[in-house]
């Protein structure tokens, strides 16, 4: 009898943890992880207030369970949590989810739900998903990790079907430099109370996503 | 004309001077070289510490480009230090020597004679700052590579390969312009002293109180955009990531107005002047 009870405590806290994962959710991570590979050319436009790049292109290479490889001709940076469309890193440890109803954004009704990690090991602390369900994409998230601070995503997408986006946009904070004295142009000037307010920025990296070659599993 | 520029030509030639001041700048260029190879990682990962926290790096940043501008960095100081004492030995010299009364008993006009000083200055400067630019193309390209050149004035300024080349090119150009300036400068300066090592000092002197002016804020804006010691760094402004190329031009050529206007002065004066 005692063996019993037991058994369907467990089955009812399964289905209790099953239904904390919002469906939709689990749709479009079905979805993405129907992505095995790809390929594309990223134009990279970098906005970040002290630092002044010209647009820049690199070949990216992607493949489940992999680093995604880039590669180019020029001095390119990229940004490390920006390229993670997939949001394998959120995905990576158990999470629950909660429904935060709908908000209209960019003329389109997207749900809005919570992702929270249940395992300690996951860097994630929160994160807040917008997504389009009609279309079964994220169009925006804002994530919140233990570690690595936050940073924001915001994805467009070509029209049609496509799974992945051709437009992405990574926000997040970075640290003022610190520059060497001897590599300073002596042209530059110092502004101490400038530079104090400086301390943190907010960044933007808009990378342009062309000629995309995906494998699907 | 001529004979006074062949005789002024052989003489620049002949003085030991001349290849010691090749030497130094030289040298100046393999000590850059040398704390690149050795440093130059190290103080690019220092730079770009905070950076590496979001981004991955693709690609390298200590190249040749970058070492041409460090190189171009010399211009502040080194080379017109070195550019200076040579130049006004091409006066001082002829004091020293007493080879200017023996010059001024020819059928030779003073003008002429100065004049000729005053173009040999250039023409070494130029001779001077293209043989550093090709040494430090041939050797900053062959063991460093191709690469975007960063560089820090006020903003992280990255430019690409090609661009960076194309700028460094101008910036020499107008580096030269500078470097010319500060020539016909000590020229002027040795006119007026005659003695070699006092104008020495005053070259050095003159150098100084330049590179202090250049920071300091003169109050009126004429002199903070138009006084010589605020052109001096015009080549600078090649590197900022908008470039001004009205504002470098009309720089550069008040530059050469200042350059006319030293060499006049010191003409003048060497006419008045007793040889003696």
């Amino acid at each position: 009898m005692r063996f019993a009870f037991l058994l369907l405590l467990t089955f009812i806290a399964g289905i209790a943890q099953a239904q904390k994962v919002d469906a939709d959710l689990l749709r479009i991570k079905q979805r993405m992880d129907s992505v095995k590979q790809f390929t594309a050319k990223v134009i990279l436009d970098l906005d970040v207030p002290f630092i002044k790049m010209p647009t820049k292109t690199a070949q990216i290479k992607y493949a489940k369970g992999k680093k995604m490889e880039f590669s180019s001709s020029d001095f390119v940076m990229l940004p490390k949590r920006g390229l993670d469309f997939s949001l394998n890193e959120i995905f990576k440890y158990s999470f629950i989810t909660v429904d935060r109803g709908t908000e209209t954004r960019y003329g389109k009704l997207l749900k809005v739900i919570n992702v929270i990690p249940t395992d300690n090991k996951s860097d994630l602390a929160l994160a807040t998903l917008y997504m389009d369900t009609r279309a079964g994409r994220i169009v925006e998230s804002e994530i919140n990790t233990r570690k690595n601070g936050t940073y924001s995503l915001l994805m467009q997408y070509a029209p049609g079907n496509n799974i992945l986006p051709g437009y992405v946009e990574a926000s997040f904070a970075i640290e003022r430099l610190k520059i060497p004295l001897n590599f300073m142009g002596k042209d530059t000037k110092i502004d101490r109370k400038k530079m104090r307010g400086m301390e943190t920025k907010t960044g933007k990296i808009k990378m342009r996503f062309e000629n995309y070659n995906i494998k699907l599993g | 004309m001529r004979a006074l520029l062949r005789a002024e030509v052989l003489k620049l030639l002949k003085q030991s001077k001349t290849y010691y001041a090749l030497a130094a700048i030289l040298v100046i260029e393999l000590l850059i070289f040398i704390t690149a190879y050795y440093q130059g990682s190290t103080i690019l990962d220092l730079l770009l510490d905070n950076l590496k926290q979001s981004f991955y790096f693709e690609g390298t940043l200590l190249n040749g480009n970058l070492i041409m501008y460090i190189v171009l960095n010399s211009l502040w100081f080194n080379v017109p230090l070195i550019l200076m004492i040579v130049t006004s030995g091409l006066v001082t010299d002829e004091y020293k020597d007493g080879t200017l009364q023996t010059v001024m008993l020819q059928a030779v006009k003073k003008w002429k004679f100065i004049l000729a000083k005053y173009i040999m200055a250039v023409f070494f400067t130029v001779v001077v700052i293209a043989l550093m630019m090709l040494s430090t193309f041939i050797l900053a390209y062959s063991i460093f590579g191709k690469g975007d050149l960063v560089v820090y004035i006020n903003t992280l300024n990255f430019f690409k390969s090609a661009d960076a080349f194309h700028r460094i090119c101008w910036a020499f150009a107008s580096g030269t312009v500078a470097m010319v300036f500060y020539s016909v400068a000590s020229i002027t300066l040795a006119i007026f002293i005659k003695d070699s090592a006092k104008t020495w000092i005053a070259a050095a002197l003159f150098l100084i109180i330049t590179n202090l002016l250049l920071k300091a804020d003169l109050g009126i804006p004429i002199f903070n955009n138009y006084f010589f010691p605020k052109l001096i760094d015009t080549w600078q402004q090649l590197f900022y990531f908008e470039t001004n190329w009205l504002t470098i031009g009309v720089n550069n050529a008040v530059l050469i107005l200042y350059c006319l206007g030293f060499a006049a002065t010191g003409t003048y004066l060497f006419n008045k002047k007793d040889i003696g």
